[in-house]
């Protein structure tokens, strides 16, 4: 990939958007006939499919906790998601994106109605443009709605960063490979609770503000499709 | 204060009322506010408020009528699946209604893994394990007709308020009809043009489970198959 010369001209972005702006976001609920439910996101180029399977019964058995329901979350990335050819199967960078998707999910999961019994998440990354974790969540937890599993709230989350000095809502790759400073975050929107929040760079602790502040703004507009995602999969339209 | 209509649809997370209301399932209340915990229908009734799943697990309750099938056997009974997270287990002694000697009696006779059996739910204790019992009307092993998987979530559907939709189904076709709260349904009849349509009607039950005057679109397409046989 050819370096360009800078990745804000006059304030804009090098695809048009303007810094507090996300890509262009589709979600779609129920998608897959033979899981519990499932939703399919495309943010930007991103595109990522998740299922749920579960309540179900735990295998292995050791691993049933008496009081509670588990859940088990698998991300993983497709061969073809990205330009080099990735290695199949889970490596050090999914199995850490698997655990924090898992810990960014449970707050908002009545796991205790479900004693003994596990809920599956697969997130299948399928094409992959940066905040493929972020996607995932989006995703996962309309697919977690889709499968009726009572939850307090849906997760929406967005990567924010830095690039070029200026705080930027939803980066590209080029933004995340270029830029300095990439942090997705997940939130639970009606009550303003972070449960996810990583960051590769540097940031001052005024732009680290700022950037919360804009991804709180970037999940609000999430929250939105999300819910409208799963009105419409019942026929229901925008009024 | 009521902020959704009656029959609304509502996802997780979404302000349903707030004050002091008796919540049943589906909802849930976090100080005066209350919550929907789920993706279904609100329904108010007076001080009632309940959130009706358009899809959920089956959890066993007492007293709920299930189709399990076999799924393994031990000394003294056997395992069924019930479409649901956990098993249900059934003694032979709860099959038979009368007291086996183990050590004279092969209770591999009476059921194989496999077998379906209607039965209901006796108990369900707190870590979910759940005993069944034969007892009642067409309980005990199903040896003949369809076995149709729906989600559970539907069931109340089928059978309709106070059983009216399970009536026209068995009624205008002469089918009979066993309906588990766990989604699975079996359809007993002599016919199997009627079988196939009361089949054909269930299906469209799942389908269109959310939408009302249901009813009288399942009596109109049972009619329509009747007529094309």
């Amino acid at each position: 990939m050819e370096k360009p010369e800078k990745l804000i001209v006059d304030g804009k972005r090098l695809d048009g958007r303007m810094p507090d702006e996300l890509r262009s976001l589709r979600i779609e609920a129920g998608v897959l006939k033979r899981a519990d439910g499932s939703a399919y996101v495309e943010l930007g180029e991103n595109k990522v499919l998740a299922a749920v399977y579960g309540p179900r019964e735990m295998h292995p058995r050791h691993d049933q906790q008496p009081d509670t329901a588990v859940l088990r979350c698998r991300y993983n990335m497709a061969p073809f998601s990205v330009e080099d050819r990735k290695r199949p199967g889970p490596d050090r960078r999914s199995v850490e994106i698997s655990k924090v998707i898992r810990e960014a999910l449970e707050p908002v999961l009545f796991l205790k109605l479900y004693p003994r019994s596990v809920i599956d998440v697969f997130i299948e990354i399928l094409q992959a443009d940066a905040g493929t974790r972020t996607a995932g969540i989006n995703a996962a937890s309309v697919a977690l709605a889709d499968a009726g599993i009572p939850m307090r709230d849906l997760v929406s989350a967005v990567a924010v960063g830095k690039v070029e000095d200026t705080i930027v809502l939803d980066l590209t790759k080029e933004e995340d490979q270029l830029g300095t400073t990439d942090m997705p975050i997940a939130i639970v929107p009606r009550k303003q609770l972070v449960t996810l929040l990583q960051m590769d760079g540097h940031l001052t602790e005024d732009e680290f503000k700022r950037a919360l502040d804009l991804g709180f703004r970037g999940c609000a507009q999430i929250y939105e499709v999300q819910r409208q995602a799963l009105r419409e999969k019942y026929g229901v339209k925008e009024e | 204060m009521i902020h959704v209509r009656h029959r609304e649809l509502v996802v997780p997370g979404q302000l349903v009322a707030e004050g002091d209301y008796r919540l049943r399932d589906g909802a849930y209340r976090e100080g005066k506010q209350v919550y929907s915990s789920v993706v279904g229908l609100a329904y108010l009734q007076g001080e009632d408020i309940k959130i009706v799943p358009l899809q959920r697990p089956y959890i066993p309750s007492r007293g709920d009528v299930v189709i399990g099938v076999v799924v393994d056997s031990y000394h003294s009974g056997w395992v069924l699946d019930l479409n649901s997270p956990y098993t249900g287990n059934l003694f032979v002694s709860d099959l038979l209604h009368r007291k086996v000697d183990l050590n004279r009696e092969d209770i591999g006779k009476y059921l194989g893994i496999g077998d379906l059996v209607a039965a209901t739910v006796k108990d369900v204790d707190e870590r979910m394990r759940v005993q069944l019992e034969t007892e009642g009307f067409r309980k005990g092993k199903v040896d003949s007709g369809k076995l149709i998987e729906i989600s559970p979530a539907k069931v109340p559907r089928v059978l309709g308020r106070k059983g009216s939709m399970l009536k026209i189904l068995q009624e205008s076709t002469g089918c009979k009809l066993i309906v588990g709260q766990n989604g699975r349904i079996i359809v007993q009849g002599e016919d199997p043009h009627m079988v196939n349509a009361v089949v054909q009607a269930l299906l469209m039950i799942e389908r269109e489970a959310h939408t009302s005057g249901l009813t009288d679109r399942v009596r109109l397409q049972l009619e329509k198959l009747k007529r094309r046989e």
